[in-house]
């Protein structure tokens, strides 16, 4: 067996183990997000537009991570209408922000790896970085936006609060993960940019090499836009969620 | 609204924050003289030569040459013109379209019958990045005041912490890199944790039940990887290698799930002392049960988060391979395998976190049943 479909069998079973029926459902939605990532890659190598599929794909990983992330179907609607408010926002800052940052396709220090490729592929490689950034956001703000709707759903069963406490309680809430998920991002790009470091320092790199350099600004903005994502999120999941509950009090 | 606009903004931070943010982007508009190599603002482009191109997997694309009439901005040549030469693909894949008002970061210029001449290294990308980060600081202090100052700290501290271990290991010449990492990894889960938590019975269960998993999960696939001969997973491939890939390899294993494992430590961890608060004579069984639960609301999407960074972050070499008339079996392997790998082992270790930590909680909060 190979060392990949091994570690797939651990992971499954302690899913299992741990989660039971969640387990299930945990391991399902991660499934259906690799299926859903490699039908977004096959589509875009079969030329359609990123931004189509980035609009098909996109969606669908968020209500897949957030529907089978979550049981409470009042916490899983706000969140998936919260996240994809957000991610409209973030849509547009990630495309103008790599308009102007061209970090888009191979730099020099890939030149090694893509020697032998034809690099003219016809495909819009600054589309296919603003997709790739853009997919790469979404976890971390499906995650935050589950976190905040949960958090508030149990203030809102307490007690009655008008907007203005009601963002408040978003805030601290907020002010909650907010650490803990920079971590997770910021380790993120640590670990999975710890070679290219290591590289700089190896071969010399001055600081104005590095500050302008490709590779590490995508990783830069890539770990400061899904960051972004995350700070937007605590309002706009708690405006979301008291707009849907004023919608409901109307409708009684 | 206005009562949270006054609630929300602290005036003194924001003054400081606005402050700040120009005197940052007064300095990297007017930093060329502190650079090395010449810098150049691009004055005017004209497009000299349009070409299709077609190659044997039925890619077409433009290949487009540009003449750049640029004003070199320091150096021994400031305030002279420059005319440079570019080429570039209409898909911009190891190439890039310049247009008016760029500054470009050039090799040495060389002087030749009067004529100046150079190539270009790559776009000045400096001001750009620096005022990214600084809207994003300033949105998270604003924000999350406390909490985000905190974060920010944690951040810096812990690049500092990074610096010092990249530059070790090039001391030790790449060789200890899995001792450097673990000894990292300790570093930054302590800094963050005290930083979130402070020093408390909490925060060393916390860092306890973080580091742990991180081990564990990197036990189990090392042990994987052994049993399995390493089959499907080749290291050759790790990017940017400059060192023993294997090791590399598992260091940045280690550091990649660090983060999400914190966060799932402390998320179980602070359940647990909400209970205990709650309900002074809970058991451990009770604590650990309620820790499972936690876990288990929240491993979906925090394991979601990471595989979706990784996969993303492959997307652009693996439509290469994939245009390139390569199988989708020889582009995962080549693009995905190592990624794959490394998820799956920060996966398992969020999975073995949860047991761990409410072990871990449920002993220092929980009353033994036969105490009762």
């Amino acid at each position: 067996m190979s060392t990949i479909s091994v570690l797939s069998t651990i992971l499954l079973i302690l899913m299992l183990l741990i989660g039971h029926k969640h387990g299930w459902q945990a391991f399902l939605g991660l499934v259906i997000n690799f299926v859903l990532l490699f039908i977004g890659i096959a589509l875009m190598a079969f030329q359609i537009p990123p931004v189509i599929v980035l609009i098909v794909v996109g969606t669908s990983i968020l209500a897949v991570t957030i529907f089978t992330g979550n049981d409470d179907l009042a916490v899983t609607t706000t969140s998936f209408w919260s996240s994809l408010i957000v991610l409209v926002i973030l849509s547009g800052l990630i495309v103008l922000v790599n308009y102007h940052a061209m970090i888009q396709g191979f730099s020099n220090e890939q030149s090694d790896e893509v020697a032998g490729f034809s690099v003219q592929i016809g495909i819009s490689f600054l589309q296919i970085a603003t997709v790739s950034m853009i997919f790469s956001s979404l976890g971390a703000i499906a995650e935050a936006s589950i976190a905040v709707a949960t958090g508030l759903e149990e203030v809102l069963e307490h007690q009655q609060l008008s907007t203005t406490q009601f963002l408040l309680s978003g805030f601290h809430i907020g002010q909650q993960i907010i650490g803990t998920t920079l971590n997770t991002l910021f380790f993120g790009l640590f670990g999975s940019s710890l070679a290219l470091f290591i590289w700089f320092s190896q071969l010399n790199y001055s600081l104005e090499q590095i500050i302008n350099n490709q590779i590490l600004g995508q990783a830069l903005i890539e770990l400061l836009m899904s960051f972004l994502g995350v700070l937007l999120i605590v309002p706009v999941t708690t405006l979301v969620l008291k707009h849907r509950q004023l919608d409901k009090q109307n409708q009684q | 609204m206005m009562n949270a606009l006054k609630k929300f903004s602290h005036w003194p931070v924001t003054i400081l924050m606005l402050a700040i943010g120009t005197a940052l982007l007064i300095f990297t508009s007017t930093n060329e003289r502190y650079y090395r190599n010449p810098v150049a603002k691009i004055e005017q482009t004209t497009i000299t030569q349009h070409q299709s191109l077609h190659d044997e997997f039925n890619n077409t694309d433009q290949q487009i040459q540009q003449k750049i009439r640029a004003r070199i901005l320091n150096g021994r040549y400031k305030n002279h013109q420059i005319i440079l030469n570019n080429a570039y693909t209409k898909s911009q894949g190891m190439s890039h379209r310049y247009s008016r008002g760029q500054l470009l970061i050039l090799n040495p210029i060389t002087q030749q019958q009067g004529r100046l001449s150079s190539s270009i290294v790559g776009l000045k990308r400096d001001r750009l990045i620096t005022m990214l980060l600084w809207l994003v600081m300033t949105i998270l202090v604003l924000s999350m005041q406390r909490a985000g100052w905190l974060a920010l700290l944690g951040v810096l501290i812990n690049t500092g912490f990074l610096i010092i271990m990249i530059k070790v290991n090039n001391l030790l010449n790449g060789n200890q890199i899995l001792l450097i990492a673990s000894l990292a990894a300790t570093i930054f889960t302590l800094v963050s944790l005290t930083l979130i938590l402070g020093t408390s019975k909490k925060m060393l269960a916390t860092l306890i039940a973080t580091l742990g998993g991180t081990l564990l999960s990197v036990i189990v696939g090392v042990v994987v990887l052994k049993v399995t001969n390493n089959k499907g997973v080749l290291f050759e491939t790790l990017d940017y290698a400059t060192q023993q890939p294997i090791p590399l390899f598992i260091a940045e294993t280690i550091l990649g799930s660090l983060g999400a494992v914190m966060d799932e430590a402390s998320d179980i961890m602070a359940t647990l002392y909400e209970l205990k608060s709650v309900d002074s004579k809970i058991t451990q069984a009770q604590l650990f049960k309620s820790g499972i639960k936690v876990g288990e609301a929240i491993m979906g999407p925090l394991i979601n988060v990471l595989f979706l960074i990784f996969i993303a972050d492959t997307i652009t070499m693996s439509l290469l391979y994939l245009r390139n008339g390569n199988s989708w079996g020889y582009t995962f392997s080549m693009n995905m395998g190592l990624g794959m790998v490394q998820s799956l082992i920060s996966g398992i270790g969020i999975l073995l976190t949860i047991p761990l930590t409410s072990c871990c909680g449920a002993y220092l909060l929980g009353q033994r049943r036969d105490n009762q």
